[in-house]
């Protein structure tokens, strides 16, 4: 759809948009790994939540730093392995570009599969410390923000909480299956806002906090309102 | 190896003498003076009230209280019975103090309760304490028996009767016993690092363990492998208690007069009692060498010196170290001066925390919070405050701790951003109201409150 076919739709959705928010209690889990051996064999075991907490919700837990910073793994791999380019390969892992855990969890696999294949020594040297797997329980909440018209939720967006935008707009695509998010679905399919939509879509998660993602979310809300 | 400390207690253990206040430098007499009477150091400051959940609205957001509310609104009536060893002292205590007011405003009904039990079942529970966390202790048939008849009397004593049953650390761990078959959830809160226990004391605490519902630890690192789960709830500071809330810029002005502090000079700060785990020598000898580049001064304030003959040797041994330099202030503090505790924290450009043996630091925590460049020692639940490079710098020996000193003393930008996010960070994970968030969860997903 073109930016012109969007000024002529109606700016009143089909339905309106509530927004939640998710909390998240940390378990730990049975699996651990010292050695890059264990942490693949690890890989393979834990839950999926496993997955879900250090991929996908460290960047919640984490919203406030700008670089160096995208998923436990490759954090572990660069400061307790000291395998660098182990850790750029995990850390050049985009969560948006999965639905599904099971998909992401066989990417790391795959990731520290090769990685070992080419370094096998690395395999069972001594982490300098040891990497816990933790996995999430999550909770969804409503929060007191519905939106009926884009004004409403561009108010919305300013008010609610940074766990709220990553509920939406980073987590949703595994509850959607859908390389997308909870607020462009919302554009697009209630409002017809689909330029808006797709440039939600191009936001990069992983060189801003997530305040700074809830402002660049706001400038292309505000921008669908003039 | 010796006990590491609990890591949510205070790092100022109560004490009935009074303050000592050191100074190595003899060329500031006039200074040396003014120290030996600092404000309020007679008497303990009156408690204040504890802090309601709307106060904490201008730290953390009204979204996050109204989530708050909204996880407590599905557990309206539910009940809840705390039960620790002390109603008083030490960090359990501190915080139940907090968190249980805190949970019946949003009327979670909750309960507090301590057991009771005679010197030799609480020098019993000690030794049990210090071996869990690694000294040598050789367990009696004595020791278990006290341990039980004492958690026997209790469980007699007390009711049961709450929809959830908290017991903390391992003194009233027995009262598990009291478990029936019933929809009441059992949670064991374990505030002790278990990651290196004598295994004679955790092979006999452990068929306890595993009769509760859920167990829970401080850091990933502390908790051992038990057939139920296992959930990890950091350990929280206040931001609205005296250690921790925000002063006013003529308050911190004046303590560091009182106390002698330069403020027109980097100012570099250990906060711990004089303890070897703490590493002050350490820290001197860290100071000294990164001095001979950046011009700084030491404050090592802390306490454990007057009642504790260790931390009085330890104490002796960092006056040996420091000498006669006249950039060190030690300052050996009375447990109740948080309020100057604070404003040392606050007036400091850098915050060392150089540990080689720790809890979970809630020093750090406080140094974090108050957004301060934080370089702490890599053990026990620091990691999980420090990200190095990111929140803080995490360090592994003097030289190290010399050169981060160094590093962030002449790299100001740097330093401020470790400091913001160093706040972003606690802000996030290490408020007392990530706590109530936490417990909040724990009993909607036991009793399964849709």
């Amino acid at each position: 759809m073109t930016g012109e076919a969007e000024q002529i739709m109606p700016r009143v959705p089909v339905k309106p948009f509530y927004f939640n928010t998710s909390a998240h209690l940390l378990r730990i889990t049975r699996q651990k790994a010292t050695t890059l051996e264990e942490f693949l064999q690890a890989l393979r075991e834990c839950p999926e939540g496993s997955i879900f907490q250090h991929a996908f919700r460290t960047l919640e837990e984490h919203h406030f730093i700008r670089e160096g910073f995208s998923n436990d793994f490759a954090h572990w791999a660069m400061s307790a392995c000291n395998e660098s380019s182990l850790a750029e390969g995990l850390a050049s892992v985009d969560v948006r570009e999965f639905t599904s855990i099971a998909e992401l969890r066989e990417h790391f696999v795959q990731i520290v599969q090769s990685f070992l294949t080419r370094a096998p020594a690395a395999a069972t040297r001594s982490a300098r410390e040891t990497f816990y797997f933790c996995a999430s329980d999550t909770v969804v909440i409503p929060t007191t923000f519905i939106a009926r018209t884009l004004r409403e939720f561009a108010e919305g967006l300013r008010g609610i909480s940074v766990h709220s935008i990553h509920h939406h707009f980073i987590e949703a695509r595994l509850r959607l299956k859908l390389m997308s998010n909870d607020f462009s679905q919302w554009l697009h399919e209630d409002l017809g806002l689909t330029e808006a939509a797709r440039r939600l879509n191009r936001i990069d998660i992983y060189t801003v906090t997530m305040e700074d993602v809830r402002e660049q979310i706001v400038r292309v809300v505000e921008r669908a309102l003039i | 190896m010796e006990p590491v400390e609990s890591q949510i207690e205070s790092e100022l253990p109560v004490r009935e003498s009074q303050a000592d206040v050191s100074v190595a430098s003899p060329a500031l007499p006039e200074r040396k003076e003014r120290r030996r009477k600092p404000r309020s150091w007679e008497t303990p400051p009156a408690p204040v009230p504890p802090p309601r959940l709307d106060d904490y609205k201008a730290i953390v957001g009204a979204a996050e209280i109204d989530e708050l509310r909204f996880l407590a609104k599905g557990l309206k009536g539910k009940t809840v019975k705390m039960v620790n060893s002390t109603a008083v002292g030490g960090g359990v205590a501190e915080m139940l103090n907090q968190l249980v007011p805190l949970l019946n405003e949003v009327e979670v009904n909750t309960h507090w309760d301590v057991i009771t039990g005679g010197n030799d079942f609480f020098e019993v529970t000690k030794a049990f304490h210090n071996a869990l966390q690694g000294s040598e202790y050789q367990l009696t048939q004595q020791a278990r028996d006290i341990f039980l008849m004492h958690n026997e009397q209790n469980r007699k004593r007390m009711q049961f009767t709450e929809d959830v049953v908290v017991i903390h650390d391992p003194q009233p761990a027995a009262l598990v016993r009291e478990r029936q078959e019933s929809s009441r959830k059992w949670i064991w809160r374990c505030h002790i690092d278990l990651s290196n226990p004598s295994f004679a004391v955790w092979d006999f605490l452990r068929p306890f363990i595993e009769q509760y519902d859920a167990a829970i630890f401080s850091s990933q690192s502390f908790s051992r492998q038990l057939a139920i789960p296992q959930y990890l709830f950091y350990p929280c500071i206040d931001p609205l208690s005296e250690k921790n809330k925000d002063l006013e810029e003529s308050f911190i002005q004046q303590v560091c007069d009182e106390f002698g502090v330069d403020r027109s000079r980097p100012i570099v700060t250990q906060v711990s009692r004089f303890d070897r785990a703490k590493d002050p020598v350490g820290v001197v000898q860290a100071f000294k060498e990164a001095r001979k580049y950046v011009d700084c001064q030491l404050v090592l304030a802390g306490g454990g010196a007057s009642d504790d003959p260790e931390g009085a040797a330890v104490l002796k041994e960092v006056r040996e170290a420091v000498g006669e330099d006249p950039d060190i202030i030690i300052l050996d503090l009375p447990p109740w001066c948080a309020l100057e505790i604070n404003a040392l924290q606050r007036a400091s450009t850098l915050i060392v925390q150089k540990s080689i043996r720790e809890g979970f630091g809630l020093t750090v925590t406080e140094a974090l919070w108050k957004g301060k460049p934080t370089i702490a020692g890599a053990v026990g639940g620091i990691p999980n405050q420090i990200i190095h490079k990111l929140t803080g710098a995490l360090v592994h020996s003097v030289e190290g701790c010399a050169y981060q000193m160094r590093y962030l003393l002449t790299h100001p930008d740097f330093a401020a951003q470790l400091g913001q996010n160093g706040r972003e960070h606690v802000k996030e994970n290490f408020l007392m109201t990530a706590n109530v968030r936490r417990w909040l969860l724990l009993i909607r997903i036991l009793l399964a409150v849709k």
